[in-house]
């Protein structure tokens, strides 16, 4: 691969973080939003009242619980965001197939929600561990979904598969619904995303307008080191 | 006097019924949906003086909700929720065309002197 490449290769992966962070603290805005409000109204209610009745009371403990809430809420998508800033940390490790795909979506949902375009999953569950590098196979699925999500109008669906045989591990990504660009323009360059592939020692398979793309990797690759 | 009718169109459901009970708190009739679509059920039969209206509604653009606002109720006034900064510039465009903005997370004093002011500006048209 030529410096030309390379640089476009950082340049993709460098958005592909942008993307996924700007929809994460897009995410975590709204919650704090909330907390803001929340938090607001305690403060409203008891500066208003002297003494408070039993029922206001009521709406003080109920509004604490929505605040616990929220802030459980804004862990649980931070946790995320840490994972999937740990699997960029190393170039190569241990890791669940099922989960760093999981993540990729709990971090685009905002942006799948915002064309009401749904998420499923249909993980096979004794995927064993793979080895290797899960940003690689995250930037792969984020390509497959961000196309998905340029392609498909609303309630659209895109379906992510897992699967596995012997020493491999497959993960297929489904268009379901109507498509309203049929250009395909490509923001991943089939160049870059091809290279990608090569480089994690997989295969690809595609359906006719890519309504299913089936990517395939060995569990342990032999030259994971260069991914 | 009447109170002044606010609607809320948020998604975030929790941001959106929380805001309205402190508006109902500081006197405004203040209702939340958080489905787009009912917006213009609202706008047509019981038109609220002004819709407080999250910039990025699932399922629709804000351009689209507010030229379909328009056109069912031209007097009802507009203030846009964003909590993204770096659209600012967009916002710009569409403040230009006389559609204001408040930043989420909300300081509620900002908010009520903006609802304020567009009510102020309506009254004058």
């Amino acid at each position: 691969m030529d410096s030309e490449k390379e640089n476009k290769l950082r340049t993709a992966q460098l958005n592909f973080i942008g993307e996924v962070l700007s929809v994460f603290t897009h995410e975590l805005n709204n919650h704090l939003a909330a907390l803001k409000e929340l938090t607001g109204l305690i403060e409203d209610i008891l500066r208003s009242r002297k003494s408070l009745p039993q029922q206001e009371l009521e709406v003080c403990y109920k509004t604490i619980e929505s605040i616990e809430n929220q802030i459980g809420e804004t862990s649980w998508i931070s946790k995320h965001l840490c994972s999937f800033g740990l699997c960029m940390s190393k170039p190569s490790s241990n890791f669940d197939v099922n989960e760093a795909i999981e993540e990729l979506l709990v971090l685009l949902n905002r942006a799948a929600s915002q064309k009401a375009i749904s998420f499923e999953k249909d993980f096979h569950e004794k995927i064993p561990a793979a080895h290797g590098n899960p940003t690689g196979l995250q930037f792969l699925i984020f390509c497959l979904i961000e196309k998905g999500l340029k392609k498909l109008g609303k309630n659209g669906i895109i379906i992510c598969k897992t699967s596995f045989s012997k020493s491999s591990v497959s993960a297929s990504i489904t268009l379901r619904g109507d498509f309203i660009i049929t250009d395909d323009t490509e923001t991943c360059a089939d160049e870059i995303f091809l290279y990608l592939i090569n480089q994690m020692e997989g295969d690809i398979s595609r359906s006719a307008e890519d309504r299913e793309v089936t990517l395939t990797f060995p569990l342990s690759p032999r030259a994971s080191s260069k991914t | 006097m009447k109170p002044s009718k606010v609607l809320i169109v948020d998604d975030e459901t929790e941001f959106a019924s929380t805001l309205a009970e402190r508006l109902r708190l500081r006197g405004y009739d203040a209702k939340a949906i958080c489905n787009a679509g009912d917006i213009f059920t609202i706008a047509k039969n019981d038109p609220p003086d002004v819709i407080l209206l999250d910039l990025k509604m699932p399922g629709m653009s804000a351009i689209e909700i507010l030229m379909t606002i328009k056109g069912i109720a031209p007097k009802v006034k507009v203030i846009l929720l964003t909590g993204h900064l770096n659209l600012e510039d967009k916002i710009e465009g569409i403040r230009i065309n006389n559609f204001t903005y408040i930043m989420k997370p909300v300081d509620i004093k900002e908010l009520t002197e903006k609802i304020d002011s567009v009510l102020e500006k309506n009254k004058k048209e």
